[in-house]
């Protein structure tokens, strides 16, 4: 098993928004895609895994409905609203930023 | 905006919803720990088991993230009161021996607080015109205490000369017959000038109101009437307009109909309302209009006055044969002022009445609640023991008291309609009372009392919690906290205030009482055994001037004496001893004793009656003679005065053969006293009987009078007699209102019984609870001293001993309580001054009375736990553990 690394605090929105760029998903769905798309690296604690969902479905960001899974079981998917593409836009540049501030920092000698 | 709708719609359905949510989220947390198992399975070949395993290891703790998920919906402190209120109320449930009464209790002085306050707003509130605080009523007064009606002069002065009133309106209410092609009935109406409606800013439902056209001499007569009377008469409302009916036997036109439900205006009930039509006057007497005003936007009362005592002025120089009172001016009151009269006074009792109950129920529960509160100190203590923090467990009390609040403000809403009902059924005798509705302005205030009541009742317990820590008391003998000296202390003080507060309600009752036995006893100053009395009505129309009434009675009375069952008959224009009737009143100056260029002259009341009345009623004649066959026509005007008015204005002189000036009519012969009779109280039994007698047969007939009927024997044929006779001699007379005279005596005093039976329950209600409260105060004791008293058995005290100890303990309450009870009772009662009869505000023998009722009910209280007490078998009580 790989190493795992913790998520920074805030960057899990922006990381659940990502895996439903694509595609809907359900809550176990959207666990893996984020390990598959971390390489195995990054783990979503699961706990805060559904309490973000419920969230940023507060927030209007993702609307949640019941249906089948490819599994053939019911679940319930999400999906990105179109508030929630914005968000994950605006997200994204501020992330953009301040990785690359953080990395610059790191970088200096 | 919308978002923000959104999400408080996703709050409300996570608050009902809840359940459902809980479900769907451990639906969707199975079916995470599912595929993960799965996934584990396939990828990393686990055994099913083990895959599991992980897969709930990596998820961590599910129920910690049911609760996380549950804190982001965002309604978790809703959800754990709703959970606090569940608990509060299986807890009040499971002891069914403290919840029922204390409901109860609370629900009695919360429904009765709330059916007086629903009375009350509506008898003080605004009166159903627009602009009701411009409304006034306008009189002719010449001293504090002295004001009547206006006159015609008065009027059309006003009216054409008052800029501050924007509208004046005037009427005269009276019984007239009125018929609609049927029978004639005898009927209230309200005569009035087309400026009445118009002052009070009221439409009709259908047709119009009466127009300044209609109020002009020899305009067609036109009418406006009720709903109730269109629908009972005119077969309908709508139906009604353009017919013709007969009042007082002339054709008047129905032009309006007023909306359904508006049956009195300016606070005078009255079915039909034709027009008023004045001849111009020649004099300025008579009075006897009613008056009414607007006053104009911004013109204050104070203005209003200053005007009208103006016209006042040039009134007095426009007529100056007659009515030269410089005193007398014209004079605005609030109309609702007017209307309410001592209507405030009788809804002060009540408040003060129904406060004090209330008071009494709220000690009484919050007593209860106190001794309860000690017993769950114990369970307060498990659960603090148990992980609730001290606030939970405030909150936990709180909404308890709150709970059992909101149960009594729910009894209280019933008992608070029921009691409405009563206290409207039970007394016509404030204005407006009959009007008063259980609206949202009292449930509203029943919730707030509630509330109040609830903080009350519910603060023992709150300090005890504040106070000390139920999490450190577990172990070391919890049942100590809250009942110490101190609670006990507590409990005294609330039975103290208990009876501190019954014993002024009942003193009050009690004192009310005493006045309604001494008015019951008060001779009225005739006999009306055997009499009966009736309401006669002649129609104008076909009798249009005094001789043609002088006809008619000449012609029937001496038919109906001669009848052998009538033993006498007479007529009058008063109703003996009804209060606050409308009779003649009349003003006078003594030949012997004028009073003076332009001084006010004495009033009396006048009352206009047959040869044959004095004989009916047994009024006794004490000096000097009746009224012969010769006081008739163009005699010498005489009178006589009742025994009272002789010794008032000549007092030890000779009162026959004086003489008189009446009705400020200086150019009228002179009248002169001839006879003095016994005291009539005419206007209620409280009022003295101080009157003048003009005779009927002098050109004074009357359209509308009383006819009294002694009969030979007993039984009623003597009026079927007189019914017989009057329809016979007109069909169109209409006859109305029969009642025996012990009737109408028993009329007189209804406000006053209704008052003491209204109060009297109040004060059983205070008694009673006050009772309760010591009791359970006593039973408790001797339930916590239970083995005190048995080793004091067993060292030797005997029953009598261990009885007196008991009730001596309680007496001690109810004697400090009914001391201070007596001081309020003391200041309080003085306010009651003006309503009471032959009764000092102090009377000391009802002060006596009610102390001792207080005691005896006390003793009686105390008497039962004592009993128990007494009956302490020492052998049990020492091996007990308590």
């Amino acid at each position: 098993m790989a190493e795992r690394a913790d998520l920074l605090q805030g960057t899990l929105d922006l990381l659940i928004l990502k895996t439903l760029m694509l595609e809907p998903l359900h809550g176990w769905g959207i666990s893996k895609r984020l390990r598959q798309l971390s390489a195995e690296v990054l783990a979503v604690g699961q706990g805060s895994l559904y309490p973000a969902l419920y969230r940023l479905e507060d927030k209007g960001w993702i609307s949640a409905h019941w249906g089948t899974s490819p599994e053939g079981r019911r679940a319930k998917f999400y999906t990105l609203t179109r508030d929630g593409r914005k968000q994950f836009t605006a997200e994204r540049s501020e992330w953009r930023l301040f990785s690359t501030a953080v990395e610059l920092v790191l970088k200096a000698v | 905006m919308t978002r923000w709708l959104q999400r408080l719609t996703r709050r409300i359905r996570a608050l009902v919803h809840g359940a459902a949510l809980d479900q769907e989220l451990s639906e969707e947390i199975q079916l995470h720990v599912r595929l993960e198992t799965e996934d584990l399975i396939r990828t990393q070949g686990l055994d099913p088991a083990e895959a599991r395993r992980q897969a709930l290891l990596a998820f961590g703790g599910v129920e910690r993230y049911r609760e996380a998920q549950h804190d982001a919906r965002g309604v978790r402190w809703i959800e754990d009161s709703l959970r606090d209120l569940g608990l509060a109320v299986r807890v009040l449930l499971r002891s069914p021996g403290y919840t029922v009464p204390a409901v109860l209790v609370l629900g009695l002085g919360i429904g009765a607080t709330t059916a007086v306050f629903s009375g009350v707003d509506t008898v003080l509130g605004r009166l159903p015109y627009p602009k009701d605080e411009q409304l006034v009523r306008i009189y002719e007064q010449n001293s504090p205490t002295n004001r009547w009606t206006l006159s015609v002069a008065d009027f059309q002065a006003i009216a054409g000369g008052a800029h501050t009133l924007s509208a004046v309106g005037a009427a005269r209410f009276r019984r007239v017959p009125v018929s609609a092609g049927g029978e004639p009935q005898s009927i209230q109406a309200g005569v009035v000038t087309s400026g009445f409606a118009r002052v009070l800013g009221v439409q009709p439902a259908f047709g119009r109101r009466l127009e300044p056209a209609d109020d002009a001499l020899g305009a067609p007569l036109v009418v406006v009437v009720s709903d109730a009377f269109a629908r009972r008469v005119l077969g309908g409302a709508a139906s009604a307009l353009g017919q013709s009916i007969m009042i007082d036997g002339r054709a008047h036109t129905v032009v309006g109909v007023w909306p359904r439900g508006l049956d009195r205006l300016s606070g005078i009930r009255a079915d039909v309302w034709p027009a008023l039509q004045f001849t111009p006057p020649t004099r300025r007497g008579p009075f006897g209009l009613f008056v009414i005003g607007r006053l104009a936007d911004g013109v204050t009362l104070d203005a209003g006055r200053r005007e009208l005592a103006d016209v006042s002025q040039r009134l007095l120089t426009q007529w100056t044969s007659d009515f030269q009172d410089r005193n007398a001016r014209l004079t605005p009151y609030s109309l609702r002022q007017v209307i309410l009269g001592d209507g405030a006074r009788t809804m002060g009792v009540f408040v003060a009445a129904v406060l004090l109950v209330l008071l009494i129920a709220v000690a009484n529960v919050a007593s209860l609640t106190l001794v309860r509160a000690t017993g769950r100190w114990r369970e307060l203590s498990l659960r603090a023991a148990l992980g609730a923090t001290r606030v939970r467990l405030v909150r936990l009390v709180m909404i308890e008291s709150i709970t059992l609040a909101a149960a009594g403000a729910a009894v209280g809403l019933g008992l608070g309609a029921a009691g409405l009902r009563l206290l409207i059924a039970i007394g016509p005798f404030v204005p407006r009372l009959d009007g008063a509705r259980l609206d949202a302005r009292a449930v509203a205030f029943a919730i707030l009392v509630s509330l109040v009541a609830g903080i009350v009742v519910g603060a023992y317990p709150l300090l005890l919690l504040l106070r000390h820590d139920p999490g450190a008391s577990l172990s070391g003998g919890a049942r100590t906290v809250g009942e110490g000296p101190r609670s006990h202390a507590l409990r005294g003080a609330f039975v103290i205030g208990e009876f501190a507060l019954a014993l002024p309600l009942l003193a009050v009752t009690g004192l009310l009482l005493n006045s309604f036995l001494r008015l019951q006893r008060v001779p009225p100053g005739f006999d009306g055994e055997r009499v009966t009395t009736v309401n006669v009505s002649l129609p104008a129309g076909r009798y249009p001037d005094d001789s043609a009434l002088a006809n008619f009675w000449n012609r029937l009375l001496p038919t109906i004496e001669q009848s052998g069952n009538v033993a006498a008959i007479g007529l009058g224009d008063a109703l003996p001893p009804i209060a606050q009737q409308t009779f003649n009143q009349n003003n006078f100056d003594l030949v012997d004793h004028p009073v003076g260029e332009g001084a006010s002259q004495p009033v009396s009341d006048w009352i206009t009656v047959t040869r044959g009345y004095f004989a009916t009623l047994k009024i006794p004649l004490l000096d000097g003679r009746l009224f012969t066959p010769g006081d008739t026509g163009n005699a010498p005007p005489v009178v006589l005065v009742s025994r009272t008015w002789a010794s008032h204005y000549f007092p030890g002189e000779q009162a026959i053969g004086r003489q008189l000036i009446e009705g400020g009519c200086n150019e009228c012969p002179r009248t002169t006293i001839v006879g003095v009779v016994g005291d009539v109280r005419y206007d209620g039994l409280h009022a003295p009987g101080e009157a003048m007698y003009a005779p009927m047969e002098e050109g004074n007939w009357g359209r509308n009078v009383h006819l009294f009927v002694r009969g030979q024997g007993p039984g009623n044929d003597a009026l079927a007699t007189v019914r017989a006779a009057v329809l016979a001699a007109d069909p169109g007379v209409s006859l109305d209102r029969v009642q025996t005279m012990a009737d109408v005596v028993g009329e007189s005093i209804t406000a006053p019984r209704h008052l003491v039976t209204l109060l009297a329950g109040f004060a059983v209600a205070a008694v009673a609870l006050a009772a309760i409260g010591i009791f359970g105060l006593l039973s408790y004791t001797v339930a916590a001293r239970h083995r005190e008293i048995g080793v004091r058995m067993a060292l030797g005290a005997d029953q009598r001993a261990v009885v007196r100890m008991i009730v001596g303990g309680g007496l001690w309450y109810a004697g400090i309580g009914a001391a201070v009870g007596l001081i309020i009772a003391l200041v309080g009662t003085r306010l009651l001054a003006e309503t009471l009869f032959g009764v000092s505000p102090t009377d000391p023998a009802t002060f006596v009375a009610v102390t001792l009722a207080m005691l005896g009910v006390a003793l009686i209280a105390c008497w039962l736990p004592a009993r128990r007490a007494a009956a302490t078998d020492p052998v049990r009580a020492l091996r007990s553990d308590n």
